[in-house]
C-alpha cells in the first residue's frame, strides 16, 4: 500500500514538472512579446464594443500586419487590483485601458509619456486632461465623460410647463418642480448614494451654477478654498435639496448604478444627473422614454454671477506600460484605438460621447446634439480634480449630511484638511 | 521485507503521509505570506519599494475607516455563534428525520450555489426603501425601516444575508459530522424519555464537538475573508462606512486607492486577528468540550 | 406519541418556509433571465411576459462558455481529486497517528487557514511565474490546491479523529501496515466526509474568480465564473443576461450536490448502524 502514497507524491511531482513544461510553449500574456501586444480593458468583451475593436484592430494590421494583438476583458472590479498586481511584479499588458483621473494619475509611475507619439491627434481630440500629469499625457482619450442634467420633458408637459424652456434660475426650477410632483406625482431628482457616488454627480452636475467661473477654475487648477461660501453651498443645497422632500425616498440606500437611473426612467422622477457615456445617458433614457422626451439642460443658476456649462472630462483612454518591448507599436496601437472610424463605431453602438468631436452624431437623438454643441464651452467637471481619496470620503461625508449625523461644516473641515494633505 | 525495514518504514509512514501537505502549505502558502508581510513593512507610491518599518500599521490605525472595520470584526464575532447554531440545529433536525428532511436536505444548499452577485442584487430589491419587506412590515405598522440606508441597521442586514447565503455549507459539514456520532446513543436517551433539548445537549453537542469546532473556525473565516461580493454590490462598505469590513478596506486601498504595501499591512492585520481568534475559539471549545 | 408527532410538525413548519426563502432566490434569478433588459428595470418582480431564451444563449456566446466550461471542468475535478487525496492522507496522519511533531505539522496547517488571499496573492503570482506556471492548468490546480488544502486538511483531521480508536487497533492487530489502514479503513470510513468537503471543495474552485485571473492571464484559458462575471460589466446594466449567465454556471454544481448529498446521508446512516 506504500505504493499508493508514493503514486501520489508522484503525481504531484509530475503535475508540477508537466506545468513548467507546457508553461514553456504556451505564450504567456502578461508581458507580450516582440510580435505581439496584449492590451487590458474591460470593454473589449462586450457585445456593444465588438464593432470598435474590430475597426482598431483592422486599422492597426494595416500598419504592423506582422503584430498580433490579444485582448484581454477583465471583470471591473477586480481591474484596478489586478493592474495593482501587474504593476507591482513588472509583468502585464502592453496597453491598457484607465478611467480619466485620479485612477490613471494613481498610477503613472508604471507608464509611458506618449506625448511624442499622439501629437497629430490633439487637435482631433478632446478630454486629455484627464490623463495628464504634470504636463505629461499618459492615454489617449476614448470617450468623454461628463454630467449633464437630463430631464423628462413629458412630465413637464402634463404639469403644463413649457418642455423646450427649462429653468434657467434655482428659484424656477424649485417652482417647476413642485408643478410637476403636484400634477404627476414624480420626485424633482431621481438619487442614488448608496455608492457614495450622488455627490459627485451633483457636485459637478450643479457647480457651474453655484461657484463664480474665477473660483471654478481655481479649483480645477488645485487652489481649493473648502471654507468659501460657494463650496459650503454646494454641501448645504446637496443637504438641502433632500430634506425638501425633491429626491426620491431612500437616497442612501439607491444604488446610482442602476437604481437611481430606473427611477427616471420609469418616470418616477423628473430630473436626473446623468452621464454622457457608457450608461445613465441619452441613449439609455431614450430607450424608455422616447428620444424626443429626453432633454438636456445645463445647471439653473444657483448663485447670481455664475455662468452654467456642461462638465466634461476624458472619460476612458488607453495607456501604453513602461515595460512595453517596443514603445513605438504599443503607442500606434492606442492610435488604432482612437482612430474615427473605430470611434465611430463606439459611438454608434457602445452608446458614447466619443473623444472625436468631429464625429456625426445627429442620428443619435436630439439629446446627443444639445450635449455635443456644449461641449465647446464645458469645463472639467469639480469631483474629476479631486484625488482618489478625497473622493471617497466626500461619499461617506455625503451620507452623513443626508442622515442629518454631520454639519456642513463640520464637513468641508474634514474635506479640506484630506485635500491638503492628498 | 526484513522486519527492521519495515519498522523503518512504519516509522516513516506518518511524515510520508503529511508530507505532500506540509510542502504545498509551506512553498505557496506560508512562503509568500512572508513575503508579504515583509512588503506590508515598505512604502507606497513614492517610497515604493523603501523599508519604512511600522508607517503602514500606523497609518492603519489613525485611519477611522479601519477602526470602524474592527469594530465590525468585533461584531461579527459576537454573531458567530448565531452563524454556526443555525445550520448545526437544522442538521440536527433532519439527522432525526422531521417529515421533509429529504426535501430540506436538498434544497437549503441552494442560495450556495448562486453568486454573491446575483443573491446581493435580489436583497437589494428585497430590503429597498420602497422594497417588499417594507410594505409587509408597513402593513403590520411598523414604520419603513432603511436596511441598507441606516448606518446602525446595514451591518446587520449584509451579515443576515450572508448568514443566509451560506448555512448550506456548514449544514454539509454537519451532516458529516453525525456520520461519526453513535447513533445508538441517541436512541437510548429518547428511550430514556429526554426531551430534545435535553438529547441535543447532552448527546449530540457532545458527540459532534470536533465538528462544531471546525465549522465555529471556518464561518468566522467565512464572514471575515467572503463577505466582499455581498458587501460590494449591497453597501459599498456604506452607509456612511457603517459596513466596513478589512476585506473591503483592503480591496479598496489595493485597487481603488493604489496602495498595495498600506493594503499589505491590514490583511496582514487580519491575519493576526483570524489567527488569534481562531486559535482562542479552538481552545475554549477544547475545553469545554472536556467539561462534558 | 402524538405530542411528539406535534412537536417533529411545529419544527418542520418554519423549516418549510426555509425551504421556500432558499429556493426563492432561484426561482427569481429564472425569472429574470427569461426577461429582456428593459422589463427588468420597468419592474424587477413582475413575471416574465415572455419567455426570452435567447439570454440564454446571448449569455453561452458572449462569456465564452463553451470553451470556459471545459477549462472549469477539467481544473476542478483535478483540483478536488488531489485536495481529496492530498487532505485525507494528511487527515489521517494528525488525526489519528501519534509521531513526533504531530501537533507543530498541524498547527501548520492550521495557520495556513487564516491567511487572507490578499496578502500572498502577490508574492504567490510571483513564485508561480518563475516556477513558470503562471497561465498553465497545472498552475491553476496547484494554485487551487494549495488554497483549500487547510480547509480540508483540518476537516479531515477534525473527522478522524472522532473515529473511535478500537477501529484502528483492531486493523493494525490484523497485520496492516499504516498505508493499509488509510486506504482499507480510513478511505470508506471517511467517505462522508471526504464527500462533503469534496463537493464545498469543488463549490469554491467553480465559482472562483480572483485565482483564476490572477493565474490565468491569457483570454482563452479563462475558467467559467471568469466568463460570466465579465458579463456585468462596469454598470452591471444588463441583469437578464448576467442571470442567464449565473444559472447556467450554477447547474452543474446544483446537479453534483443533488446527487452527492443522498450519498453523504446514506454516509450518515451507515455511519451510525456500524457506530
Amino acid at each position: 500500500m506504500k505504493q499508493r502514497a508514493l503514486w501520489s507524491a508522484v503525481l504531484v511531482a509530475a503535475l508540477a514538472l508537466a506545468g513548467c513544461g507546457s508553461a514553456a510553449d504556451s505564450g504567456s500574456s502578461s508581458g507580450g512579446s516582440a510580435g505581439k501586444l496584449v492590451v487590458w480593458d474591460w470593454k473589449s468583451g462586450d457585445a456593444s464594443a465588438a464593432s470598435y475593436i474590430e475597426k482598431a484592430k483592422a486599422d492597426f494590421a494595416k500598419r504592423h500586419p506582422g503584430v498580433t494583438v490579444e485582448f484581454v476583458a477583465q471583470p471591473f472590479e477586480q481591474y484596478y487590483t489586478l493592474l495593482g498586481a501587474a504593476i507591482q511584479s513588472g509583468k502585464g499588458p502592453d496597453v491598457m485601458l484607465f478611467n480619466g483621473g485620479g485612477q490613471i494619475r494613481d498610477r503613472v509611475d508604471a507608464l509611458l509619456p506618449l506625448d511624442q507619439y499622439v501629437d497629430e491627434d490633439k487637435q482631433r481630440l478632446a478630454g486629455w486632461d484627464a490623463f495628464t500629469k504634470d504636463g505629461k499625457v499618459y492615454a489617449a482619450p476614448v470617450t468623454l465623460q461628463g454630467h449633464p442634467i437630463y430631464y423628462n420633458k413629458a412630465l413637464y408637459q402634463r404639469a403644463g410647463l413649457n418642455p423646450d424652456r427649462p429653468a434657467t434660475s434655482w428659484s424656477e426650477f424649485v417652482a417647476n418642480c413642485a408643478a410637476i410632483t403636484k400634477a404627476t406625482g414624480a420626485k424633482c431628482f431621481a438619487q442614488g448614494n448608496k455608492e457614495g457616488i450622488g455627490i459627485q454627480f451633483f457636485m459637478s452636475g450643479l457647480g457651474s451654477g453655484i461657484l463664480s467661473p474665477r473660483e471654478y477654475d481655481d479649483w480645477v487648477a488645485g487652489k481649493r478654498d473648502w471654507n468659501s461660501p460657494g463650496v459650503k453651498r454646494i454641501f448645504a443645497l446637496w443637504k438641502e435639496v433632500n430634506d425638501k422632500g425633491l429626491n426620491n425616498d431612500g437616497a442612501n440606500s439607491t444604488a446610482m448604478f442602476n437604481d437611481a437611473f430606473a427611477v427616471f426612467q420609469s418616470s418616477k422622477a423628473a430630473h436626473v444627473i446623468g452621464l454622457m457615456s457608457d450608461i445613465g445617458h441619452w441613449k439609455d433614457f431614450a430607450e424608455f422614454l422616447e428620444a424626443g422626451n429626453v432633454g438636456v439642460m445645463t445647471s439653473p443658476v444657483v448663485n447670481a454671477g455664475t455662468t452654467p456649462s456642461l462638465p466634461y472630462d476624458g472619460g476612458i483612454g488607453y495607456a501604453v506600460a513602461k515595460w512595453t518591448k517596443d514603445p513605438k507599436v504599443a503607442a500606434e496601437l492606442v492610435r488604432s484605438l482612437t482612430s474615427a472610424e473605430a470611434l465611430k463605431a463606439f459611438h454608434a453602438d457602445a452608446g458614447a460621447i466619443a473623444s472625436d468631436t468631429t464625429i456625426d452624431v445627429s442620428s443619435a437623438g436630439p439629446a446627443v446634439a444639445t450635449i455635443v454643441s456644449e461641449i465647446k464651452d464645458g469645463k472639467p467637471a469639480l469631483h474629476v480634480a479631486l484625488s482618489s481619496k478625497t473622493v471617497d470620503l466626500m461619499g461617506r461625508l455625503s451620507q452623513q449630511l443626508l442622515s442629518g449625523s454631520i454639519t456642513v461644516d463640520k464637513a468641508v473641515e474634514q474635506l479640506a484638511a484630506t485635500d491638503q494633505a492628498g | 521485507m526484513r522486519p527492521g525495514t519495515g519498522r523503518r518504514a512504519e516509522r516513516l509512514a506518518p511524515y510520508v503521509l503529511v508530507a505532500p501537505a506540509v510542502l504545498i502549505i509551506v512553498v505557496l502558502r506560508l512562503w509568500p505570506l512572508l513575503l508579504g508581510v515583509n512588503f506590508s513593512f515598505t512604502g507606497d507610491g513614492a517610497l515604493n519599494g523603501t523599508a519604512v518599518g511600522l508607517d503602514n500599521y500606523r497609518d492603519l490605525l489613525d485611519d477611522p475607516l479601519f477602526r470602524t472595520a474592527l469594530r465590525n470584526v468585533g461584531l461579527l464575532v459576537l454573531l458567530l455563534p448565531v452563524a454556526v447554531a443555525i445550520p448545526g440545529l437544522l442538521a440536527t433536525f433532519i439527522y432525526l428525520r422531521v417529515p421533509g428532511h429529504r426535501l430540506f436536505r436538498s434544497v437549503y444548499f441552494f442560495p450556495a450555489v448562486l453568486s454573491p452577485v446575483i443573491v446581493g442584487a435580489i436583497f437589494n430589491l428585497l430590503l429597498a426603501y420602497d422594497g417588499p419587506l417594507n410594505a409587509v412590515l408597513g402593513g403590520a405598522g411598523i414604520g419603513p425601516v432603511d436596511w441598507l440606508g441606516n448606518p446602525n441597521v446595514a451591518i446587520f442586514a449584509v451579515v443576515g444575508v450572508h448568514v443566509w447565503a451560506t448555512f448550506g455549507m456548514a449544514l454539509v459539514v454537519f451532516l458529516a459530522g453525525f456520520a461519526t456520532l453513535d447513533a445508538a446513543l441517541v436512541d437510548a436517551a429518547r428511550v430514556d424519555g429526554a426531551s430534545l433539548r435535553q438529547t441535543i445537549w447532552h448527546v449530540i453537542v457532545p458527540g459532534l464537538s470536533r465538528t462544531i469546532q471546525f465549522v465555529f473556525v471556518t464561518t468566522m473565516i467565512g464572514l471575515l475573508t467572503s463577505m466582499f461580493g455581498l458587501l460590494y454590490i449591497m453597501t459599498s462598505g456604506g452607509p456612511e462606512g457603517s459596513t466596513y469590513l478589512p476585506e473591503y478596506y483592503i480591496w479598496i486601498q489595493q485597487g481603488q486607492m493604489n496602495r498595495p504595501a498600506l493594503a499589505s499591512a491590514a490583511s496582514t492585520a487580519l491575519f493576526v486577528i483570524m489567527l488569534v481568534v481562531g486559535l482562542l475559539q479552538i481552545g475554549l471549545l477544547r475545553r469545554a468540550g472536556r467539561e462534558d | 406519541m402524538s405530542r411528539v408527532r406535534l412537536g417533529r410538525w411545529l419544527i418542520a413548519a418554519p423549516m418549510t418556509i426555509l425551504a421556500a426563502a432558499t429556493i426563492y432566490p432561484l426561482l427569481f434569478t429564472a425569472n429574470v433571465a427569461m426577461k429582456t433588459r428593459r422589463e427588468y428595470i420597468l419592474d424587477r418582480f413582475s413575471l416574465a411576459s415572455t419567455l426570452h431564451w435567447e439570454n440564454l444563449t446571448t449569455a453561452w456566446n458572449s462569456a465564452g462558455m463553451a470553451r470556459y466550461i471545459l477549462n472549469s471542468l477539467i481544473v476542478v475535478t483535478c483540483s478536488v481529486v488531489l485536495l481529496l487525496l492530498i487532505g485525507s492522507m494528511a487527515g489521517f496522519a494528525l488525526g489519528r497517528v501519534r509521531f513526533r511533531g504531530s501537533s507543530a505539522l498541524f498547527l501548520v496547517c492550521l495557520a495556513a487557514l487564516f491567511i487572507p488571499f490578499q496578502v500572498i496573492m502577490v508574492p504567490l503570482a510571483r513564485i508561480m511565474a518563475d516556477g513558470g506556471l503562471i497561465d498553465t492548468y497545472p498552475g491553476l490546480i496547484l494554485a487551487y490546491v494549495a488554497q483549500f488544502l487547510p480547509f480540508t486538511v483540518f476537516l479531515m483531521t477534525s473527522y478522524y479523529r472522532a473515529v473511535p480508536a478500537e477501529i484502528i487497533d483492531a486493523a493494525r492487530i490484523d497485520g496492516n501496515t499504516l498505508y493499509g489502514v488509510y486506504r482499507r479503513i480510513m478511505l470508506p470510513i471517511g467517505t462522508p466526509a471526504l464527500l462533503s468537503v469534496g463537493i464545498l471543495n469543488a463549490l469554491f474552485c467553480w465559482n472562483d474568480v480572483l485565482i483564476s485571473l490572477l493565474m490565468m492571464p491569457s483570454a482563452d484559458h479563462r475558467t467559467l465564473m471568469v466568463g460570466v462575471t465579465s458579463l456585468r460589466g462596469q454598470y452591471s446594466d444588463d441583469i437578464p443576461t448576467f442571470a442567464a449567465g449565473v444559472l447556467i454556471a450554477a447547474v452543474p454544481v446544483l446537479v453534483t450536490y443533488l446527487f452527492l448529498q443522498r450519498q453523504i446521508a446514506d454516509g450518515v446512516t451507515a455511519g451510525a448502524t456500524k457506530g
